[in-house]
């Protein structure tokens, strides 16, 4: 039955397709906490201000260091970004003004949730179209086999009873 | 059912697959668009490294085609790429402006003075070439963020309008500037001084 064998390959097309899409759609931050020296060196005002440095520079990604956020990691170009972030902050800049900031500077790159552009919109698109082509081509094929089973078996049938007469 | 599709369709995204992820082999990571090409130079306002006294502005750019070049001394590519640098200067008459930072010149950590800081740099030059015309001293390193530098050495094309016309990442060799650098540093220089205004 070569018709099954293809059917499975689709199906693990597509569940390989759909992981995949899904773990890079689903990119997040590292929630570790940040080194002890940003920790150290910062004086704030208010918990609440604490509290948005310590969120801002962890979603936002060091440009240098492929896979870190400026908080963990220990290039020249994280502290100088951890630095940026104190003083807008420091300025009475928003946590959007911050990350429009780095935008401007280093590209949608350097935030760690990525917008919805005609580009990227395919992350979130892809695996629901794969769903659905799944779906509609278990069922669309339940339904042929199903009659030219029944087909071939009544054609089967008429050759056993031609032989028989 | 047409068994030829069963068979083509997954076959076409398997190759699609199997060519994103080969190409995925062979691409940079590291490599991005640079958000400043094609802008004009963000606003600045610095010291000469060598003369406290005088400061520079963007206009300071104005005019001329002008490759800034991002370095440090503690930057081993940089100082690489200075003997070169200094070829291109005296054979074929480029325009280098240093943007310096310094790695130990923490603003936050201050370790290093001044004098130590032009000591080191008159030294390096003197043993390897200067290419420069002078140097803006990028001092707690806040141009270089608005530029988007991520490291040294990087290099920026400025035509005579001040705009930014390419983000070179990485040394200038012979091979970048026959490829990538010279073709539009020749363009650049037949274009006009002033630009029509809008």
């Amino acid at each position: 039955m070569k018709i099954i064998d293809f059917s499975i390959i689709v199906k693990m097309s597509v569940v390989l397709l759909m992981t995949s899409c899904m773990a890079l759609a689903q990119v997040q931050p590292t929630e570790n906490s940040p080194t002890k020296e940003s920790l150290d060196s910062y004086q704030f005002s208010s918990e609440a201000q604490r509290q948005t440095f310590l969120s801002l520079t962890a979603e936002l990604r060091c440009p240098m260091c492929q896979n870190q956020n400026i908080a963990d990691s220990d290039a020249m170009i994280a502290h100088d970004m951890r630095r940026k972030v104190y003083q807008l902050l420091q300025q009475g800049r928003s946590e959007q003004d911050v990350i429009n900031f780095m935008k401007q500077r280093y590209g949608d790159f350097v935030h760690y949730q990525p917008p919805v552009t005609a580009y990227t919109m395919w992350l979130w698109l892809l695996p629901v179209v794969f769903a659905v082509v799944a779906l509609l081509a278990i069922t669309r094929k339940r339904n042929t086999q199903s009659t030219t089973d029944i087909d071939e078996k009544l054609a089967e049938a008429d050759k056993l009873l031609a032989r028989e007469d | 059912m047409n068994k030829s599709l069963w068979f083509a369709v997954p076959a076409v995204i398997f190759t699609l697959l199997v060519v994103f992820l080969f190409q995925g082999l062979f691409g940079d990571p590291r490599e991005r668009d640079s958000m400043v090409q094609g802008q004009p130079l963000p606003p600045f306002s610095l010291p000469d490294l060598m003369d406290w006294e005088t400061y520079y502005t963007e206009q300071s750019l104005l005019g001329e085609v002008t490759i800034l070049n991002v370095w440090g001394v503690w930057c081993v590519t940089c100082a690489v790429e200075l003997p070169y640098l200094t070829q291109l200067r005296e054979q074929q008459g480029v325009r280098f402006v240093g943007l310096y930072y310094d790695q130990d010149l923490d603003p936050d950590f201050g370790t290093k003075t001044l004098e130590r800081v032009r000591g080191e740099v008159s030294q390096m030059l003197r043993r390897l070439g200067d290419p420069y015309q002078f140097q803006i001293f990028d001092v707690v390193r806040d141009y270089s963020l608005d530029l988007g530098v991520t490291g040294a050495p990087e290099h920026f094309v400025i035509d005579k309008r001040g705009h930014i016309r390419m983000h070179h990442v990485g040394d200038i060799n012979e091979r970048v500037w026959k490829h990538k650098i010279k073709p539009l540093y020749e363009q650049l220089l037949n274009e006009p001084k002033l630009a029509v205004q809008p």
